[in-house]
């Protein structure tokens, strides 16, 4: 293909990356880590503040949010109903959608925010590598440190509708932390949901439904750049890309939703450790430069 | 609450007004900040509205 000898990435490096997206954006190991390690760590020569590849990622982006919005469907059609019947009541009513409707809707302001205000700020550690794998170790200490919490903790099994307005916000503010390449925006939500007392299906689901807006409120916001004359050569791949990474999204929510009714983050831990421990000490001292 | 709810809308929509317009702003522009203000006093109507009905189960 002519164009992608001008394009920012290769057609399979193209694809290997919306795939990376589809599942690490879900799966609490920090998608926005993986896209700066695996490049790094592969040497591939991706120009990560070219204005092509930025386009390419809102389109993985929106894939992704596009997926949660299919698998959820039957719920967001629930809350957005209860949403809009709570204003014209002028009250919330006792209607779990309605409840968890404005749940999001609270939860969503902060992160919303801190993402607004603060994400050029954080934007300057993207380029290094060896931060990124460092976060990423954090995050699986965060994981460790709420599993081990959780288990101490006096309250369990609260409903996602019961949850207080403060602990909803709380998760809320703790997806800000994936404002920072390697700490897992899911990841850090799940450990806030356990900790306010929800068991790992109910912290999952919140945490999915809480990244839904963000992920294509971020992307929407993002569309311009799609357009963008310095934009060239990445249409088939930015295509191609966005399905690829729905797909893999779509998969991996339904894997987790399974896999959270009876298993917990430590794997993930231990996936981000090894992985954040290996690429920082290869960074480090400069065995990969 | 129903008077803070108010001059929260009021203060976020002038924010909004004046992010989308650029006025004030030697940077320019800022159309993410602009639309998160405009969210926000939407939001804070919202608010205003359930501090308006009497009986809400608001927890």
């Amino acid at each position: 293909m002519a164009h992608v000898a001008t394009a920012v990435v290769t057609f399979v490096q193209a694809m290997l990356l919306a795939a990376l997206q589809g599942v690490s954006e879900l799966f609490p190991i920090s998608s926005l880590g993986h896209t700066v390690l695996i490049p790094a760590l592969l040497r591939w020569p991706v120009a990560e503040s070219d204005e092509s590849f930025l386009a390419f990622v809102v389109v993985l982006h929106l894939g992704t949010a596009i997926a949660l919005i299919v698998f959820y469907r039957t719920t967001w059609i629930g809350i957005v109903r209860g949403l809009v019947r709570s204003v014209v009541r002028g009250r919330i009513g006792d209607d779990p959608d309605e409840r968890i409707g404005w749940l999001l809707v609270a939860g969503t302001i902060p992160v919303g925010v801190l993402g607004v205000l603060f994400q050029s700020s954080v934007r300057a550690l993207f380029g290094s590598p060896l931060a990124v794998a460092l976060f990423l170790v954090a995050n699986a200490f965060v994981m460790f440190a709420g599993e081990s919490l959780r288990r101490r903790a006096v309250t369990v099994g609260t409903a996602l509708e019961d949850l207080s307005w403060q602990k909803g916000i709380g998760v809320g503010v703790a997806q800000g932390l994936a404002l920072l390449p390697g700490i897992s925006r899911s990841g850090s939500a799940i450990v806030a949901g356990l900790l306010a007392g929800l068991d790992h299906e109910a912290a999952a689901t919140y945490s999915f439904l809480l990244a839904t807006p963000v992920i294509l409120a971020a992307s929407v916001l993002e569309i311009p750049k799609l357009f963008a004359p310095e934009v060239r050569g990445i249409t088939v791949e930015a295509v191609a890309g966005g399905v690829l990474a729905g797909l893999t999204a779509y998969a991996s929510v339904a894997f987790l939703t399974r896999y959270f009714r009876h298993n917990d983050l430590r794997p993930f831990g231990w996936y981000c450790l090894v992985l954040g421990g290996v690429s920082a000490a290869l960074f480090f001292w400069k065995v990969i430069p | 609450m129903k008077a803070l709810a108010l001059l929260l809308a009021a203060v976020f929509l002038i924010a909004a007004i004046l992010y989308a317009t650029g006025h004030g702003y030697p940077a320019g522009v800022h159309e993410k900040h602009a639309i998160l203000a405009f969210v926000l006093a939407v939001l804070a109507l919202v608010w205003f509205r359930f501090q308006s009905t009497p009986a809400s189960t608001s927890r």
